[in-house]
């Protein structure tokens, strides 16, 4: 895999682990133990799924950059005071960033039902939340796999607002992987992504 | 001689990339590569005199990020001045012995403009409006937007252009692997929006390979009556040796270029990864080639941000049902600011199948410029269909079609000078469909003879504004049979002039011809039927009429317009049959237990607890024959929300099944709403409340799942969207002198602006009690920023609210 280039990765949904429905439920404010959903509700997931599954535009951008050390903190391609980070990545010389979205589509679906039925904008936001997490794994997991040929591996990774690291970070990460430009993500004001369901995320690439 | 006089005669040779140059002379990952103009000044224009030693006719200048976004407004006034320089320098230089030009480069901001980001279309404007002012007074032949993965971005793009310069205006756009553009627009869309907006070449660049770039290629030399741009990259990156190299080398891509060029590209380039050498190599190769001649499609267009409709053989309908007149809800609606009202009756037309939805706001009290710019937006938000602004107050027409994502339709001008004068400047300048009524300063003439000569003196009008016949559609004015039986003959008649003998496309308002008879659905569909077989392009209807969509699948069917007959029978059955009369049910609010719900709820309550939507709504609407409906709202509804309600606080029951229940109830509310407004009985009204997602927050689902809530248990609620000003939501606290307001914030980062909106309330309207909720939020967070209760979910917020309104 080549290093500081930003690179791009698409995915086809049948390339991700089929939807896990306990997380989309669990996504969608159902909590406790042995639940038991109910056949209409199950009816709407696999509409919402059949609806959207076809619009989600999955798409990965990602970079490899070496890192160095100053004493025991790592300096990494964007500023960070994150001790978090640093513990999760010390024994690594080199990090992946990346960010994923699932496309506009999702918050286009998302708005509408919000209009014809708060329920489905909800059951859709629960699994499109679900499938953006698919994505993240489905990536690292190929990432793991590449790494392997290297002999190396992945710590596990580390999204900005998550511990120690703060939002701020985000600003950076943009830059870094020209988001906007490459996958079609962009940074509000308030350090939100759009599209919503999109993850940026960082980690370390050590020995195994 | 200007650039578009030698693209007229000429293929035009571009420049290549620049990034993978920069990079080589040193460039940092994150350093902004427009610094480079003032810091390393020979750099720049040694790349620039390589492209035009390499044979390139127009150079773009290093200013692809210079925006006020990124600089300040004296370092972007230095750097536009500097990159000009640098490129005029490279100019002077460059033995090249071809016509050169230089072009001011505008990139992407970066920035997702509203309603899916945060940056406003007019700040978006204003943003690119600076750089073009700068590279006008530094002197560049033409502008070059380019890399656009958004139409609404690449709009307020070109809008500043025209607006601030007389130059050229070249329009490139950076489509994905599944052949749009990020947010979702198909080449023929953006296609049909720049045309209408007046670029002078548009194109595609960047992402992806030339081979790849093949299937966009062809639906721009399909769709485009404009020259057409190509910039593909050099294929995809990898690394050897640490350094970024691309796949397609320069000879290849030399070769996928001379292709191009015969099969109709005039202005050939290169980006991402190509350099002199791929430019000087396309040179060679297409310099024998003589250019293809640039040919108007005549196409009539319209977009949304998603798609293009074109009026061809096939029918077009358009929907009439956001439109006030002799609506009484409608009207409430406009009155009480309900946009959601709005929005449903554009969604449930869309679900009928509609091409375009019409949008007319007007009526007497209300701000229509507002209205109207904000329905169309709002709309624009959650569904893709191109509209129709219908409206006939100029001021409120130039601020829809300023805003609009797209080409709109434009309804109506009409022969009448004055009218002429006002509506054409604005199709020239935005774009659009202009739809024409056959009418004039002496009213609608009796003979198709003199509809027809108006038709004739609008196209010549036109022309005189730049605008071809493509761009109008005839409306040759449906009168009713009831006040005089030849009418319709002459309306007809007039149509198949117009579409046969002065080449245009039609349309008419269908459902007048009945007005005053009895069963008028049987007229229209017969009418429609009439008028599509003398030439009728599009239709102004209500698709909820079974018999214009029967009229509207058979006659595809019958005109060979529907291959295999598909369309018509996936739609047909629900057309096909008249409606039904519900089987008549026997309970009135009785007690059943029958197995199947709990004992002693009644029917009505047990579908509330089941969730079901119709059940819900069709008992409501046959207690209300016999019951009181407030009695109904009293005694069953809220009483079945309150034991669903309790449930979900129990845990025994969760968000989606709450919800569930409360979609059932808001199905019965809606149709004992519909009895009040027929009785002029006073609301269900508990009293007002406000609720809003506070400023910098985009995130609206708990927002809403508490609005639906609140509603369900008769507070009127009024929704002010997300992403609100501290000062909106207080000046309506104070407008509606509302008891109490909602906030809602889902991000650390936006909880500032909540505190802030409270703080306001706090001055302007004491009064008010301030519920906060939303992810971030907890009871300890809440107090320290002044709220007066913080609620965990929307049942917390209405046993709050109904604590506060009961005392």
């Amino acid at each position: 895999m080549p290093e500081n280039v930003i690179l791009l990765k698409k995915y086809d949904g049948s390339m991700l682990n089929p939807v896990n429905e306990k997380e989309v439920w669990r996504y969608a404010g159902y909590f406790g133990k042995g639940i038991n959903v109910s056949g209409e509700l199950k009816e709407i997931l696999r509409l919402v799924e059949g609806e959207l599954a076809d619009r989600l535009s999955l798409r990965v951008c990602f970079r490899r950059m070496p890192i160095t050390r100053e004493e025991d903190m790592p300096v990494m391609p964007f500023h960070c005071k994150s001790k978090n980070l640093a513990s999760c990545i010390k024994d690594s010389d080199e990090v992946i960033i990346f960010a994923a979205t699932v496309g506009i589509e999702a918050d286009r679906y998302i708005a509408r039902y919000q209009k014809l039925s708060p329920l489905r904008a909800l059951v859709a936001q629960a699994y499109s939340a679900e499938r953006i997490e698919a994505l993240c794994d489905k990536f690292c997991q190929e990432i793991e796999t590449e790494l392997k040929e290297e002999n190396l591996c992945a710590t596990k990774r580390f999204s900005p607002g998550y511990g120690d690291l703060p939002l701020e970070t985000q600003t950076e990460i943009f830059k870094l992987l020209d988001c906007s430009r490459k996958i079609g993500v962009s940074l509000n004001d308030s350090l939100l992504m759009s599209p919503s369901k999109s993850v940026t995320a960082v980690f370390g690439v050590k020995k195994p | 001689m200007r650039v578009t006089d030698f693209v007229k005669n000429n293929l035009t040779v571009l420049d290549g990339g620049t990034g993978t140059l920069l990079q080589q002379s040193g460039l940092v990952p994150g350093e902004l590569p427009e610094r480079w103009n003032i810091s390393h000044p020979n750099v720049i224009t040694e790349i620039h005199k390589a492209y035009f030693d390499a044979g390139s006719n127009i150079v773009c200048t290093d200013t692809f990020g210079a925006n006020c976004l990124k600089f300040d407004e004296r370092e972007l006034d230095e750097i536009i001045c500097a990159a000009v320089k640098n490129a005029k320098d490279a100019r002077d230089k460059s033995t090249g012995g071809q016509q050169k030009f230089i072009a001011l480069d505008i990139g992407p901001t970066g920035k997702l403009l509203k309603p899916y980001g945060d940056f406003d279309f007019d700040s978006a404007v204003e943003c690119f409006a600076r750089t073009v002012k700068a590279g006008v007074k530094y002197g560049v032949d033409l502008i070059f937007i380019e890399t656009m993965n958004d139409s609404y971005e690449t709009k307020a793009a070109v809008l500043a252009a025209k607006e601030n310069s007389d130059l050229p205006v070249f329009v490139s756009n950076a489509y994905s692997d599944d052949g749009k553009l990020m947010t979702g627009a198909s080449p023929a869309a953006v296609i049909a929006m720049l045309e209408g907006l007046g670029a002078d070449a548009i194109g595609i660049n960047c992402s992806l390979g030339p081979k790849q770039l093949k299937g966009v290629v062809e639906e721009y030399l399909k769709y485009s009556s404009l020259p057409v741009i190509l910039k593909p990259n050099a294929g995809l990156p990898k690394s050897v040796e640490g350094k970024t190299v691309y796949d397609v080398t320069p000879d290849e891509f030399a070769e996928d270029m001379l292709k191009y060029a015969q099969s109709g590209i005039r202005i050939l380039g290169g980006c991402c990864g190509t350099t002199p050498e791929y430019i000087l190599k396309t040179c060679e190769r297409v310099k024998e080639i003589k250019p293809k001649p640039i040919t108007d499609k005549g196409l009539t267009m319209v977009s949304s941000y998603t798609h293009a409709v074109v009026f061809g053989d096939s029918p077009v309908l358009i929907g009439e049902r956001i439109n006030p007149t002799g609506k009484k809800l409608f009207k409430q609606a406009l009155r009480d600011n309900d946009i959601d009202y709005i929005l449903n009756e554009g969604l449930k037309q869309q679900e009928k199948g509609v091409h375009i939805l019409d949008v007319n706001v007007g009526l007497p009290e209300i701000d229509e410029v507002q209205m109207l710019k904000k329905v169309c937006f709002e709309l624009q938000a959650i569904i893709d269909l191109p509209l129709q602004i219908d409206t006939a107050d100029i001021n409120a027409m130039e601020s829809a079609l300023r805003r609009y994502n797209g080409k709109a339709m434009i309804n109506s001008l009409n022969g009448k000078e004055k009218v002429m004068s006002e509506v054409f400047p604005l199709v020239k300048k935005y774009g659009g469909l202009a739809v024409c009524l056959t009418l004039d300063e002496n009213g609608i003439p009796e003979t198709a003879e003199q509809r027809v000569e108006i038709a004739r003196k609008i196209i010549a009008t036109a022309e005189k504004y730049g605008i071809e016949k493509k761009n109008l559609i005839f409306d040759t004015l449906t009168m009713t049979i009831s006040a005089d039986t030849r009418c319709a003959v002459e309306t007809l008649k007039a149509l198949n002039t117009i579409k046969n003998e002065l080449k245009c496309r039609t349309v008419l308002g269908v459902s007048n011809v009945s007005f005053g008879l009895p069963c008028r659905d049987v007229l229209n569909g017969a009418f429609f039927s009439l008028a599509l077989e003398n030439g009728l392009s599009a239709a102004i209807m209500n698709p909820n009429s079974n018999e214009m969509m029967k009229s509207y699948y058979a006659f595809k069917a019958l005109k060979n317009l529907d291959g295999n007959c598909a369309e018509y029978i996936e739609n047909i059955e629900k057309t096909a049959y008249c409606d039904i009369p519900p089987r008549k049910s026997t309970d009135n609010g009785i007690r059943e237990n029958n197995g199947d719900g709990e004992a002693g709820r009644t029917q009505l309550q047990n579908a509330i607890a089941k969730g079901l939507k119709d059940k819900a709504a069709a008992i409501t609407k046959e207690l209300l024959e016999s019951t009181d409906a407030l009695e109904i709202v009293k005694t069953q509804i809220i009483p079945a929300l309150d034991s669903v309600g309790k449930k979900f606080e129990n845990k025994t029951l969760y968000l989606p099944q709450l919800l569930m229940s409360a979609e059932a109830a808001q199905a019965a509310f809606e149709k004992i709403k519909a009895k009040l407004s027929e009785s002029k009985t006073k609301s269900v009204g508990r009293g007002k409340f406000i609720i809003a997602t506070v400023r910098g927050d985009i995130h609206d689902i708990g927002k809403n799942i508490v609005k639906l809530i609140m509603e369900n248990y008769g507070f009127e609620v009024y929704d002010l969207g997300k992403d609100v000003p501290p000062q909106t939501i207080v000046d309506e606290a104070v407008r509606l002198n509302a008891p109490i307001v909602g906030l809602s914030a889902l991000m650390t980062t936006t909880v500032p602006s909540m505190a802030q909106t409270i703080k306001l309330l706090r001055e302007k309207a004491p009064w008010v009690k301030v519920i906060v909720g939303g992810a971030v939020l907890t009871k300890e967070y809440a107090d320290s920023i002044g709220a007066d209760y913080y609620a965990k979910d929307a049942m917390e917020t209405v046993r709050y609210s109904l604590e506060i309104t009961e005392n």
